[in-house]
């Protein structure tokens, strides 16, 4: 199969996470920070070793910033329901996936946030503007994408933070798409809140989450045993264990520090380079056969490597099946992002998207679009 | 002099215990095995020396400290 639906998961995950998760399911499987003993011991320091390479990778305060989350929308969730109250109000962007604007939207339903939804324009500073234009006196947290999961679009993230520093404002970013794939710098960006999928970009294994959080959570959206303090029936104030109750995923926490160090060591830069250079060879053959394309053509530093494009008027869903019947696995219809596609005007009828990782090729978007001239 | 500086949570133990060792102090992360009536479950640092500089060393890095027991 050639898999081109990295967007939603990486499909081959590297052999040397595969060698952790499994050295950690086959020597680690005793629970963390709960035990004494050697196997718990040596399992905590696995954690706190993700912790420190995470850190280092984005650049947070100290490894306590660093939680383990179910998955990227839990991360997303934690924030937004942790730190938002009745008459707050907070700024999101118009291409946000469902794991934001659907935590939002219910925070308006049942505790009466207020929310405004900013523009993301092609000009950066038009972008900034819309952002600026909309903050209130009681605005607390501005919330957005790294980038795009339906037409790649990077946000300008530095630009962004500096306003919220300004204004004082929280910043919270969604780095599903971003995290592995584009630098991230949590000071230099003034980023209070990161949201990562470490299942994409770090290519670590499904059922993982990371919130990196350089400020508190007021409220906990799941309490219970932490290892700490026991004899106390409240949460424990200090992060992580506040937002870590229950059993982490080792397994998947061995694989996410695997995941990172794969990333580190073949030079995250020259992936992206790669991806986008495949999306590029793919944007070039589809604007020669014809194919309706959302975005402009995937540049280093504007965009994540996401094309979305329609084909001689065939439902999106139609042409992925023709791909998936031929082996080639890509995604079609909405991708949760239902502003996304509202901005670019296929709400109607979704988009086929291809999102490339390291382990693509150039012959790999050959081979699709010889897939594709037979719907013609 | 042995002491154990308690920190509760297993993470500030392990951040602790490596920022001690590199100020040269021996250290350890060991369950926390006094106090559990008073506090519960929890994790400290096992600290071999000048415990006023040690604990002096985790505040300045930001390292909750719980409280202090002489071994």
């Amino acid at each position: 199969m050639i898999y081109l639906d990295n967007a939603a998961t990486t499909g081959i995950k590297p052999r040397s996470v595969i060698n952790a998760v499994n050295y950690a399911l086959n020597n680690l499987s005793a629970n963390p920070g709960r035990g004494g003993y050697e196997t718990s011991n040596n399992a905590a320091m696995t954690v706190y070793e993700c912790r420190s390479t995470i850190k280092e990778f984005v650049n947070c305060e100290s490894e306590n910033n660093v939680c383990f989350t179910l998955n990227c929308t839990h991360s997303i969730n934690t924030v937004l329901q942790g730190t938002l109250k009745e008459g707050d109000h907070v700024i999101t962007s118009s291409l946000e996936h469902n794991a934001v604007i659907r935590p939002i939207f219910n925070l308006f339903l049942e505790k009466h946030l207020q929310y405004s939804v900013a523009q993301v324009d092609k000009d950066n500073k038009v972008t900034v503007k819309n952002f600026e234009k909309l903050i209130r006196k009681n605005t607390k947290m501005i919330i957005v994408t790294a980038a795009s999961n339906v037409i790649g679009r990077l946000l300008p993230l530095y630009e962004i933070g500096q306003l919220c520093k300004e204004k004082n404002i929280l910043f919270a970013v969604d780095a599903a798409q971003a995290a592995g794939v584009i630098p991230i710098d949590m000071k230099q960006m003034n980023i209070d809140y990161l949201c990562i999928a470490p299942h994409k970009g770090f290519y670590a294994p499904m059922g993982t989450g990371i919130l990196v959080a350089q400020k508190g959570i007021d409220k906990v959206i799941l309490q219970g045993g932490t290892g700490v303090n026991s004899v106390d029936l409240t949460q424990p104030e200090e992060l992580p264990e506040r937002i870590e109750s229950g059993t982490v995923n080792l397994p998947g926490i061995a694989g996410i520090k695997a995941g990172v160090n794969f990333v580190k060591n073949k030079k995250s830069e020259k992936i992206y380079k790669h991806e986008i250079e495949i999306c590029q060879h793919l944007y070039n053959k589809l604007l020669k056969s014809g194919a309706t394309l959302y975005n402009e053509r995937p540049e280093i530093n504007a965009f994540a490597p996401v094309v979305s494009f329609n084909y001689y008027g065939f439902e999106s869903t139609k042409v992925a099946d023709l791909l998936a019947q031929n082996g080639i696995a890509v995604r079609s219809g909405l991708h949760c992002a239902p502003l996304a596609h509202k901005q670019i005007g296929t709400v109607n009828i979704g988009t086929v998207r291809v999102s490339p990782s390291a382990f693509n090729s150039a012959d790999d978007i050959d081979k699709l679009m010889f897939v594709l001239k037979k719907l013609i | 002099m042995k002491h154990v500086i308690v920190t509760g949570t297993v993470t500030y133990a392990i951040r602790g215990r490596d920022i001690l060792r590199k100020y040269g102090f021996r250290a350890t992360v060991e369950r926390n095995s006094s106090g559990l009536g008073r506090l519960g479950c929890g994790y400290g640092i096992v600290v071999y020396g000048d415990i006023s500089k040690a604990v002096e060393i985790l505040r300045s890095n930001s390292i909750k400290i719980i409280e202090v027991n002489k071994l």
